[in-house]
């Protein structure tokens, strides 16, 4: 099989060794890579309720078999762990050069446990590993982390992923940023990172793999990119980046607005959403490998922070930033992302939970006395651009919010468990499922907490033909796209060419053939899937996950959305067992969502 | 009857107001009369048979059609109609 190296890297940094670990070509055949080896090898090297944060979890950094291959979107990686976040499985996604230079350094991944005594790096550099004193790093933010490692190797291309302050300080949504604006941004890897007192990955590999056929690779590209061309919503796109899902949220009805109390917002209109980030917009830009440049470089045009300027805002920073806190300048939105990414913090946990203490703050729960005199409001930017700082360094009530919505709630109390928008510990992200009941299902069943990646339900419920209110079909539909994103995020590929050039499995089928030269099809693909996410709820039912972890906060099941398409909605206890009911079954697990022995069998687990 | 139309696409525009000499048409009416006053960024996305281009829907009160009644749903006073491509992702 070609695509693959066949080793990972194994590091400890507790004893500062490194050997190869070998990988059949058995386990890439029943995984793929990504996610679905990640689950795999995730499962059989941790040993059962390991502390995240102690020496003894275990942090592997996955690629795919189409990673470093040119392949459109293919320069991805993902960190796969034990959350410090939800205390459960987590797989983190970004885009980064040291995907591409670890598969030319001649590894598929790296797996990594211990802890360093004092603040370290790893550093590949051909076929030399090593692990180097991070001293003179430490404490720096991930912007400047990067500067400073890239002036030190006299090579601006070389791969560096770093942790920031937050992640030195175990804020559990710490992100691990690559190439100063991309993240692995979700479930506190990079706490983890910090945890082992690792400050960051430094790649340069020398040659990549040959594929299996090259010519064959080109040739895709080269027909996709003309899709990509007259496809419209490609266009739109890389025109517009994620922020004109922001005019599709408002329309629908599941615009996340004033911590989930409301579903549109008008005022977003113009000056958040596609039309206001537009004129903001300084330039595109793509990831390495990807032939659609839907990043969207913006500078704030005006106020305090003119001249602020950064790779974004994506949509989920626009909506937990904007209509999530109310606030409707763009500005402060860019200068809170720039504030995220340097100090290394998942924008959408940390603004779920600054839009939850804003709540908090206006029915009465909390006051100054308890947050070190900082006032904290609905439309106040000011405070909510203070409170990112005081997070990331853990400073006052700052080291409560550090901890994620669920534990702030469970240390306010009075009731704020309520409207603590979560799933299993980890922030909503961007969309009310109030108005969107496949949504409800999808954050309600994630093995990660409550996840727009492994599923978009707006693509089937808001745009697509499933009447959005109702719960008939919604389990099929839920599984169907979270079988088609595990397969790209096994892959390991973004699955936003696939969504909107659009490439099906079939187009992968031909990519896969072309760089391992094995002949897999859809349906292959699909029994991978089924064959990883059970994998992946078997090691949360060891972790101790239970149905019970399967549901949604009380807002959304029991208090009617108030404005917009889905005025009056909301989801109800019946409505999600019913939904929850059918998915399991679908997925061949009891009504206790534990695997039957059948589907043990099946997938051969 | 006023209502405000929106176009998401490479050329976006929001909150277009519209004035219609009807009363409760159906949308097939509506869209045979926005065809002759609505501008190229509208155009890519309905065709001059009223069918839609390929990748692209239409919401009323933010609801695709085809879950509704497609072309026979009935168009109200207020209602917001928009034309969007099939985006995805944030």
């Amino acid at each position: 099989m070609k695509g693959i190296c066949g080793r990972l890297l194994e590091v400890d940094l507790t004893t500062g060794t490194t050997k190869d670990m070998a990988i059949s070509q058995d386990l890439f055949q029943k995984y793929l890579g990504g996610r679905g080896l990640g689950a795999r090898l995730l499962y059989d090297l941790l040993p059962a309720k390991t502390d995240p944060l102690s020496p003894e979890n275990v942090m592997l950094f996955m690629t795919g078999p189409l990673t470093g291959s040119h392949v459109t979107g293919s320069s991805k990686f993902v960190v796969v762990t034990k959350s410090p976040l939800t205390n459960g499985w987590c797989d983190s996604y970004s885009s980064g050069r040291i995907s591409v230079e670890l598969k030319k350094v001649g590894y598929d991944g790296m797996v990594i446990r211990g802890k360093s005594n004092h603040p370290c790096y790893l550093r590949l550099d051909g076929s030399r590993v090593e692990i180097r004193d991070a001293g003179w790093i430490w404490g720096k933010d991930s912007f400047e982390t990067e500067r400073m490692i890239k002036e030190n190797e006299k090579d601006p291309s070389i791969g560096v992923s770093s942790i920031g302050p937050a992640g030195e300080r175990l804020c559990r949504f710490a992100c691990i940023n690559s190439d100063l604006y991309r993240q692995a941004g979700r479930g506190g890897v990079g706490a983890v990172m910090g945890s082992k007192n690792l400050k960051a990955i430094v790649i340069r590999g020398e040659k990549g793999l040959e594929p299996f056929d090259r010519k064959m690779i080109v040739e895709l590209n080269r027909k996709n990119y003309q899709r990509a061309q007259s496809s419209q919503v490609a266009q739109a796109r890389m025109k517009y980046g994620t922020s004109l899902t922001l005019n599709i949220t408002h329309v629908g009805g599941i615009l996340p607005t004033k911590n989930f109390q409301y579903g549109t917002w008008e005022k977003a209109l113009e000056k958040i959403d596609s039309v206001g980030v537009y004129k903001s917009n300084r330039g595109h830009k793509s990831c390495i490998s990807c032939f659609i440049h839907c990043s969207l470089v913006t500078e704030a045009a005006d106020g305090k922070y003119k001249g602020a300027s950064i790779e974004g805002p994506e949509y989920e920073t626009l909506a937990m930033f904007g209509s999530n806190h109310l606030i409707d300048d763009l500005p402060t939105i860019i200068q809170a992302n720039i504030l995220c990414d340097k100090l290394g913090m998942d924008t959408i946990d940390a603004g779920n939970v600054i839009g939850f203490i804003m709540e908090c703050f206006e029915r009465g729960l909390i006051s100054t006395s308890e947050t070190g005199g900082l006032d904290i409001r609905f439309g106040d930017p000011e405070a909510s651009l203070a409170a990112l700082e005081m997070i990331a360094y853990r400073k006052g009530f700052g080291d409560i919010l550090a901890e994620g919505v669920r534990a702030v709630s469970e240390h306010i109390g009075k009731g704020s468990d309520r409207f603590a928008m979560h799933v299993k510990g980890m922030g909503f992200p961007g969309y009310e499922p109030r108005g969107a009941f496949g949504s409800g299902l999808s954050y309600a069943v994630s093995p990660r907490g409550a996840c727009h990646r492994r599923a978009w339900p707006p693509a089937k419920e808001i745009l697509g033909n499933y009447p959005p209110y109702t719960v008939e079909g919604k389990a099929e539909m839920v599984k169907g796209l979270y079988d088609e994103n595990c397969v790209l995020h096994s892959l390991l590929v973004c699955d936003m060419p696939a969504k909107f050039i659009p490439l099906s499995l079939d187009d992968y089928s031909q990519y896969f053939r072309a760089v391992t030269g094995e002949t897999v099809s859809r349906d292959d693909f699909l029994a991978v899937a089924n064959r990883i996410e059970t994998l992946i709820r078997m090691f949360n039912n060891r972790e101790g996950f239970t149905r019970e972890d399967d549901t949604l906060p009380y807002r959304t099941l029991h208090e009617p959305l108030l404005d917009g398409p889905a005025k009056g909605q909301c989801i109800g206890e019946e409505n999600l067992h019913r939904m929850i009911n059918e998915y399991y079954e679908l997925r061949g697990w009891d009504a206790s969502g534990i695997p039957r022995e059948e589907t043990l069998k099946r997938y051969q687990l | 009857m006023k209502i405000t139309t929106n176009v998401f696409g490479p050329e976006t525009t929001l909150k277009k107001e519209v004035f219609l000499e009807l009363e409760s048409p159906t949308l097939r009416e509506v869209l045979g009369i926005l065809a002759g006053q609505h501008g190229a960024a509208w155009k890519r996305i309905l065709k001059e048979d009223l069918s839609l281009e390929k990748g692209c829907v239409i919401l009323v009160n933010g609801r695709n059609v085809s879950s509704l009644q497609d072309l026979e749903t009935i168009v109200h006073d207020g209602d917001e109609i928009t034309f969007t491509v099939l985006m995805a992702g944030g």
